[in-house]
């Protein structure tokens, strides 16, 4: 076998490699009826939050092209954690919080779910120390306004992420 | 004002534009044509969260599993509900095949979305190192992307970068975004330069005129000592305000945005002077 041959052998097989990893990049996988569904937790969830559309109409807090909405505005959620909030007893540490709920028709919140990173997209799982006192507070927030689509009180889904720096909340999103 | 509306949308169509799989065919990309042909089928007829979408998209990234755009379309549905996580492998994956047009989708939503102005910053400096013409727009066609870049430097701290980059924009911009004289103003205003604060308010007054533009109108005249202006100016902001001519954007709070609290706020400052 000559040197070409031998070469071109050794790239086809790099090629072919480089193929299956690139396949393995995505695979066919069961999906809920929406990204990021949360469906009811008889462990951790209220029994008594009632959605008022069923769970196949649960809507994205975008959907009626309003954001979010909530009494005061979003300056009164940040006040809350403004208030209540203790950075000093937490551990110091950095990245995304989010919390995400559903919240009825009729303004009331529950299923509440956390997702975190550090500040580089890897996954992490923050100290209890700030998901206690991020859940508490959220949960305490009662100004959730019903959402209204095509005339029609919606139940949806709403998050808030949170960047903490060193422990101490430096931003509220959405 | 419509001009200028006309052509953001122009900008958001062309952005949003699905790909033209026959051009795949015509490179002889037959496996990007099948995967795009089935992509077709599923925009418009699916919405972007739904599982028959995910799956199609899925289907064609096994088709071709270099089809940038199918990374970007499932990434969609992550980045609107706040999964950093699953949004970031995505449109990584969308980037690495076609950076020349997904680093500025993934710098506008990095910073809007989730606040990584570093990562913003990044991206588009590399996206400019890349080419030799205009980078253009963000994805949904809000901001020039160097407009982006100012603000970015703004928000870590670096305000006089971020002043020096928005001036060069406008400078040489070919159409003003609907808010960039309000973001120069704010900037002016945060760097005690009073005067070019209200100038650049006046030249977005004339542009698009909004809450916020007369909120820190109000700013600089009390920094001034200007007392009756200030007080004018809230009154009009808080008026503005409640017509609901203010920023607003159906996912987030924008940089710079108010609310009528802090006006207000600001009014019941004003009336106790």
């Amino acid at each position: 076998m000559n040197l070409f041959k031998l070469r071109g052998i050794i790239i086809l097989f790099i090629l072919c490699i480089s193929c299956i990893s690139e396949q393995k990049t995505i695979e066919l996988k069961e999906y809920p009826r929406h990204v990021d569904d949360i469906s009811f937790d008889y462990l951790i969830d209220n029994k008594n939050f009632e959605l008022c559309n069923g769970e196949n109409n649960i809507m994205q807090y975008f959907n009626n092209g309003k954001g979010l909405e909530y009494e005061g505005e979003k300056i009164s959620i940040i006040r809350e954690f403004k208030k209540y909030y203790n950075s000093e007893n937490v551990v110091k540490e950095s990245g995304l919080l989010r919390i995400r709920f559903v919240v009825n028709c009729k303004g009331e919140a529950d299923r509440y779910r956390f997702l975190s990173m550090d500040l580089n997209y890897n996954e992490k799982k923050f100290d209890k120390s700030i998901i206690d006192q991020i859940l508490t507070i959220t949960k305490k927030l009662k100004g959730w306004k019903p959402k209204v689509y095509a005339g029609k009180k919606i139940d949806y889904y709403q998050y808030l992420i949170f960047k903490l720096n060193n422990g101490e909340i430096v931003k509220i999103l959405p | 004002m419509n001009k200028i509306v006309f052509i953001l949308m122009c900008f958001f169509l062309k952005i949003h534009a699905q790909p033209n799989c026959k051009a795949f065919l015509h490179e002889g990309d037959s496996l990007k044509y099948r995967a795009c042909k089935l992509v077709e089928k599923l925009t418009g007829s699916y919405y972007q969260f739904s599982k028959e979408y995910q799956k199609g998209m899925d289907e064609a990234l096994l088709i071709c599993p270099y089809f940038a755009y199918a990374y970007r379309e499932k990434s969609s549905a992550y980045v609107k509900s706040g999964d950093f996580l699953n949004w970031k492998k995505l449109i990584d994956l969308a980037v690495k095949y076609e950076p020349l047009d997904y680093l500025s989708v993934r710098a506008s939503l990095r910073y809007k979305f989730f606040s990584d102005y570093k990562g913003a910053i990044l991206d588009i400096e590399k996206l400019d190192d890349m080419v030799s013409y205009d980078i253009g727009e963000t994805s949904n066609g809000t901001y020039h992307l160097n407009v982006v870049k100012a603000l970015c430097y703004k928000e870590i701290g670096q305000k006089q970068k971020a002043i020096k980059i928005l001036e060069k924009q406008i400078e040489n911009e070919s159409y003003i975004g609907v808010y960039d004289y309000l973001h120069l103003g704010v900037l002016y205003l945060e760097t005690e330069m009073y005067d070019n604060a209200i100038i650049a308010f006046e030249k977005q007054e004339k542009l698009n005129d909004l809450a916020e533009n007369h909120y820190y109108l109000a700013l600089v005249f009390k920094k001034l000592g200007l007392s009756k202006k200030y007080i004018q100016q809230l009154v009009i902001a808080e008026k503005f305000y409640l017509d609901r001519k203010k920023m607003h954007d159906s996912y987030n709070q924008l940089i710079d945005q108010i609310y009528l609290e802090e006006i207000k706020s600001e009014r019941s400052i004003a009336n106790n002077k």
